[in-house]
Order: C-alpha cells, then structure tokens, then sequence
C-alpha cells in the first residue's frame, strides 16, 4: 500500500426528473430536460465532456428520477461516443441535493477515489474542473465551491456566498435572502474529498436524535421552514454548506467566465448561444460556414447537424442551431433560433428568438418570432413537438404546445 | 355483432388531463369515457369493439385488457399510421368489421356522450330497411355543426349542411351510426370525411335515414362541454330514478359519489358533482358543478365550483376553487388559494392566488 500510488477522482451529475422542473415545459413533456440539445449537443453532453478533461476521472456518475430505459440508451452511446465510462443512478425517492450523493457512496467509492466532483445538469458554464481541482488541493479542505460574481440585484436568486478574500475558505452562506448577503453566487459545481459522506451522516443522524427528542408547538409545526424533514433527506445547502461555513471545512474558487442557470426555454436558447461562443473559441470546426454561393449565408455562430439539408439562399444565424434531419428550404431567416430534430421550415419563413420543438412544420412566408427576452415567460416562442404553423400565419410572443396546428396568427399566448 | 369507436387523435382539447392518460380514459361520471360505450354495445349484444386510434396505442392496450376480462366483450385496437379522417378508419379496420353473418356495424364517435338507444336503433334500421342509419340530436345553434335535412315522417335523410348561414334545421350529426358493411365498398383506405363524402352519397340514393336520439347529447371533448356534459348525465340517471346517485342531508341534486370516497361532516355537495374512488372530502367542504377525480383530497373548509379536479391531486384548506378551473393529475393547491379558472398542468403547486383565468405550465 504505497502513498506514492495514483489515486482516481469521479464526477456526479444530478440530472433530476420528469416532475421535476416543470418550468422548462412544453419542451420537456416529450423529452427529458437533460436530453434537449444545446449548440447541438444534448444538454448533459457539456458537463461530461468537461469531466472528460480531467486527469485520471475514472468514472460518471449520473443520478435522477428518470426511468432507466429512457437513458439507457443515451448512456450508452455517449460512453461509446466520447471514450468515457458513464452509469445512470435512479433515486427511488428524493434525498436531498446532499442525500442523493450519499444514498449513492458505495458505488460512487467503488474505486476509492479521492476526490468527487458534484455538478447540475442544468448549469451553463466553462466547467473549469482541472483548475477547480487544482485550487481545491491547496486549500486542503473538505470541499471547494465554484463561485461567480453577479450583478447584487440578481444574486438573491441563489446561494449568496462570503469567502475571506487571502485564504478563500467560505466564511458564510445563505440561500435565496431576502436582504443583500453577498453578490458572488454558488455556480453549483463542487468537488469534495470522501469526507464528504462523513458530513452528510452527521446531519442524518443529529436529525433523527432530534425528532426523538423535540416537541414542536402546534404554531411551529406549520411555519414551513420547521416541516420535519425524513432523517435521509439531506439538503447540501441549508444542511451542510451554511452550517459548516466558518469553520475552516469549505473553500471557493471564482470564475470570470461566463455562467447561467437552465431553468426556463428561453434560457435554453441563451445558454445554446453561450456554448456557440464557446464552440468558436475551442472548437471552431464544429460550427457552420458559408457565403450564399455553394451553402447558405451564415453569420455569427451557427450549428448545423451533417445531416440537415439547409438550402443555398437561405440565410441563418446569429446563434442558430439546427438538429438532425431538418430541411430549411429556399429564402428562409433564421435568428437566434434552435430548430430541433425532423423539422421542416418551408420557402420564405422567418424565425425570431424562437425554438422550434421535433418534427414541426413552420409553412411558407409565416413568422415565428419573439421580443427576445430570455428570462420573461413569452419571451422567446416555443412550440412544442410536432406543431404546423400553416402558411403566412404569424405566432409572436407565444408557446404552443404539442400537435397543435396554427392556422390563425397569435400574440402573447399559451396554446394548450 | 361489431362496432368500431372512432378514438382519433391527441386530445388537446382535454388538455391538461389528456397530458396524463389518453382522452378515451379520462374519467366522466367516474367511469373512463370510452366504457360508457363499451358498456353500452356489450348491453346490446355487440361481441367486439374495434378502437380507431392513432396515438399512445401502448397505453389504450393495457387499459383494454383490464377491461376485456371484466366485461367478456372483445376489444382490438385498429391504429392509423396517418390521420384518416372520419371515414378511413372503417376501410382500415374493414376485415375486423365483416363476418359472414352480415350483421350491420355500429361506429360510435369516442367524444360523445349519450343515452345509447342502440336497441331501438336497430330496430329503426331494420323497419326502413336502408343501407345506413344515424342518430341526429336537436341543438340551440345548428350553425355551429353540420345539419342533417330530413323528411319529416320517414327520417329519410335529404342532404346535409355543413355550418349553414340560414336555418335549414335543427338537427345535428350525433356521431352514432349504424352501417350496413356494404357501406364499406364505398370508402377508400385514405383519408376521408364520413359527413361530407361518404353520407351525402348514400343520401343522394335514398339510402340514408336519421332517427332523432331520445335524451340527452353532449360532446364532451372540452372542459366546458364535460361541465355540461356531467350535468345532463346526472339528470338523466335522476330521471331513470338511479340508485348510484348519492342520497343524504349533505347532498343536493345530482351527486355521484364512488363508494371508495370519503366525506365528512358538514359539507354540502352538489348539484351536478362527480366524486371518484378513493377521494376524501373533509368536513366543511361545498362542492358544486365539478367533477373530482380519483386519488383527491379536499381539505377542509374548501369551495369547489364548476371546475375539473384531476387525479391525485389536492386542495388546500379554505381554497376557494372555480369558474372552470381545471387541475391537471397530481396539482397541490396551497391552503387559503384562490383560483379564478386557472388552468393548471400536472405536478405543479400552486402557492398563489391566480385572479383571472390563466395558464400554469
């Protein structure tokens, strides 16, 4: 048992679940969320190709509420496809953001790792792992937690950190407050040593002492933040990460790049154009090119999947991208659009700020568009799977959702 | 003796109870839609059901199984690869729907609710002795359907017109037909309309005759047409003197109860409500107009009106609950919340009030 013997590190993504986040509807009542494709590429393909650049990752882990045999397959061909080992973990009831690692620590210690990194799926970022790595063996603590600076007015929206500005440990955390704490935020990428699990059993096991224990007022037992909460269900945010701040268990390491959270569709599309910047700096080949002559006119970033068939004066981007199989047919404009698998988008269309969901019929001089806002409800136009925009009609501001045919226009609408 | 329910498409109307099973299952009167038919063939002697569906096959199976063994009646599903109307599902399923016997078919539109005279439609079949009958309904607005033009004393079927501008009649296509099969010679395997192609050819022979269906019509295949729709079944199973209908100090009018439901003390239900299995209403609970699906609790102090509660789903203490709000499966609204005609998908909470009729995704 030498201690000079190279130790293996693992990473855990949290994929969720089908009822969870629904806000990401219509688009995923036909797909899972971390399926749905971003620059081209499903959304949990980023962080694992960013696991992937990690010296000596052994394996990925990913865990959610999803039935096995919808990411069977897709497991499968991403570990064939990107030469990297990936298992999917069903939780059979939620533990926590911390109890569904710990529910998890035998398999995840299967190769005795020394380091685990712990991501969300629906995190956009540069997943600077090696370099979060780096920083966390320096400071030598239980776990180091990916920050980021936001504006101070945006920042009550998620976990406000304060970390001591020579060493880095985390000094204090908070989740959601409602008055300023800090305007660096949890990215909601970490990695953690095995000790870890040590922590999560701790607040396990002084819950359920303390439900033995503690007699709550009938008053109490209402207010929300006192519902007792299943010894196993384990939150790393309010249990463990607030708790332990300050004392010297916790470090931060802060990124300049760019970070957002997928929570919404219109975030989808921004986030898309967030990894089509990314594709133009490392990886420039991936993305499309053309002048209108041989190929369409293409500005800015743009995706087009080998086998779409995009015709020569159609003119596309910025920000498009288009899946598998689509067929973009003569004069068509596409801006900041995602156009998903098998769609057909006939002469002369238009499409503004919008994604346009699996197999949908977008007719000839019809306008899908949206004012762009990615963050308001109407924002960006979603129409949902298989949807025919008949010929001429106008959809703004709106989201339909699956097998509906528009043949009036509509503004500001929800189609059911 | 065959039938054939023409199930069809997507359901989006129901939506969002058609999110969670497909629109033949949602539950009407406690009971899913499609077995008020199947149940109702079965009464009359029909031996097997043919289902023209096109979407979530997988599903409707399961279901039918169930159903097969209970009701010793046969049931196939006949599936369309691509939408084929209102008369290309009966070419589709064509061999399920001939034997040798040459028995006339019946085909059932999946979205309507009735009384199902079928008896004495076969009767007025055999009597004029035509190649096809069907069933018309009086309505308010005949210019909102296709109106069948008869001949007063024999119901010889004249012509038909779809959404007239000016009075021709009253009389509506009821969507219940019963066909002789050489009814089936005459329809191609595409897509094709029964009201506007097939029909009107049969008409022009003389061939077609309506008879006027006996009580009530409804389809039911959106919420306000459900609402409606519970209202006229109620009363008819009132009209038949039914014991299914709930009887009590706490229940006024036309109430429905599963005998699986729980209620407490002190509420008052009806008129015109629907409660399924294994619901619990608690005490102080006033329900109206609305339909409660299986799986729901009402917490106490609750008021329920003209409104699809649906499946598993739960309303808070003192929630006030109406103007066609429809909840979809597993929807948990928060104590003290008032809902205006929110429209509401599943697995969702809703912890604030919604004041005028909207949608929550």
């Amino acid at each position: 048992m030498g201690g000079s013997e190279e130790r293996v590190v693992v990473a855990v993504i949290m994929v969720g679940g089908p009822t969870k986040g629904t806000r990401f509807r219509p688009l995923s009542l036909n797909t899972p969320k971390p399926l749905f494709p971003l620059a081209g590429q499903p959304m949990v393909n980023h962080p694992i190709s960013a696991c992937k650049r990690i010296p000596n990752l052994a394996q990925i882990y990913l865990i959610g509420f999803y039935e096995e045999r919808e990411f069977a397959l897709f497991v499968s061909s991403i570990s064939n496809e990107l030469r990297v080992p990936v298992r999917y973990l069903k939780e059979d009831k939620p533990h926590g953001s911390a109890g569904g690692l710990y529910n998890f620590r035998d398999q995840i210690m299967e190769e005795s790792p020394s380091h685990i990194f712990l991501l969300n799926c629906d995190v956009c970022c540069s997943f600077p792992l090696a370099d979060l790595l780096e920083a966390h063996m320096s400071y030598r603590g239980m776990g180091t937690i990916l920050v980021i600076k936001v504006s101070p007015e945006s920042a009550n929206q998620f976990g406000e950190l304060v970390a001591d500005p020579v060493t880095n440990e985390l000094l204090h955390y908070t989740e959601k407050p409602e008055t300023f704490v800090s305007d660096r935020i949890n990215c909601g990428v970490y990695i953690f040593t095995p000790d870890i699990f040590t922590a999560i059993q701790g607040v396990s096991s002084q819950r359920k002492d303390r439900a033995t224990l503690r007699r709550v007022s009938s008053f109490e037992a209402l207010q929300p933040a006192n519902r007792s909460l299943p010894s196993d269900f384990v939150r790393l945010d309010q249990d463990i990460l607030s708790p332990l701040a300050g004392k010297k268990q916790f470090y931060v390491y802060e990124t300049t790049d760019y970070w957002e959270q997928i929570k919404t569709p219109g975030m989808s599309l921004k986030c898309s154009g967030l990894y089509l910047a990314q594709f133009r700096r490392t990886s420039p080949d991936l993305l499309a090119s053309g002048d209108g002559t041989k190929n369409a006119a293409i500005s800015g970033n743009v995706y087009i999947h080998p086998s779409a068939k995009v015709h020569p004066t159609a003119k596309i981007g910025p920000n498009a991208s288009i899946s598998a199989n689509a067929r973009i047919g003569a004069g068509v404009r596409l801006v900041n659009c995602i156009i998903l698998d098998d769609v057909e988008v006939k002469e002369n269309a238009v499409v503004i700020h919008a994604i346009v969901g699996w197999k949908s019929s977008i007719g000839r001089w019809s306008r899908v568009q949206a004012s762009g806002d990615h963050n308001t409800k109407l924002g960006v136009t979603i129409l949902g799977e298989s949807v025919t925009v008949e010929d001429e009609v106008v959809v703004i501001n709106s989201i339909v959702l699956p097998n509906k045919t528009m043949n009036v226009s509509v503004q500001e609408e929800i189609i059911l | 003796m065959k039938a054939l329910i023409l199930v069809g498409g997507f359901g989006t109307r129901l939506r969002p109870l058609t999110l969670s099973v497909p629109k033949p299952l949602v539950d009407f009167a406690n009971k899913p839609m499609i077995l008020h038919q199947i149940e109702a063939l079965k009464a009359i002697g029909v031996t097997e059901v043919v289902l023209a569906i096109n979407y979530q096959p997988e599903v409707m199976l399961n279901f039918l199984k169930d159903f097969e063994a209970k009701l010793e009646i046969k049931i196939t599903c006949s599936q369309e690869t691509e939408p084929l109307g209102t008369a290309g599902p009966l070419a589709l399923a064509r061999d399920k729907l001939i034997d040798e016997s040459g028995e006339p078919f019946f085909v059932l539109n999946s979205d309507v609710i009735s009384e199902y005279p079928l008896k004495e439609m076969i009767e007025f079949h055999k009597s004029h002795g035509g190649e096809a009958s069907i069933m018309v309904t009086k309505v308010d607005e005949p210019s909102k359907y296709g109106v069948v033009v008869t001949e007063e004393s024999t119901g010889k079927v004249e012509r038909f017109v779809e959404k007239p501008k000016l009075f021709v009649g009253n009389k509506i296509n009821a969507g219940i037909y019963l066909l002789n099969p050489s009814v089936l010679d005459r329809i191609q395997l595409r897509p094709t309309s029964i009201e506007k192609e097939i029909f009107p050819k049969i008409a022009a022979e003389g061939k077609l005759y309506a008879m006027v269906l006996p009580g009530f019509w409804m389809d039911i295949g959106q919420p306000k047409d459900y609402i409606t729709g519970l209202r006229l079944y109620l009363d008819s199973l009132r009209k038949k003197a039914s014991p299914k209908l709930a009887t009590g100090t706490h229940i006024i009018g036309n109430v429905l109860v599963d005998e699986s439901a729980k209620i407490g003390e002190g509420c008052l239900i009806g008129p015109d409500v629907a409660i399924g299995p294994g619901c619990v209403v608690e005490s102080g609970v006033r329900l109206s107009c609305c339909t409660v699906m299986r799986g729901v609790r009402i917490k106490k102090h609750a008021c329920i009106s003209s409104s699809i509660i649906g499946w598993h789903s739960t309303v808070g203490q003192w929630a006030r609950v109406e103007n066609m709000t429809i909840l979809g499966e597993d929807v948990h609204v928060c104590d003290e919340i008032y809902s205006n005609g929110g429209v509401v998908l599943p697995h969702k909470e809703i912890k604030s009030s919604i004041l005028k009729p909207e949608i929550v995704m």
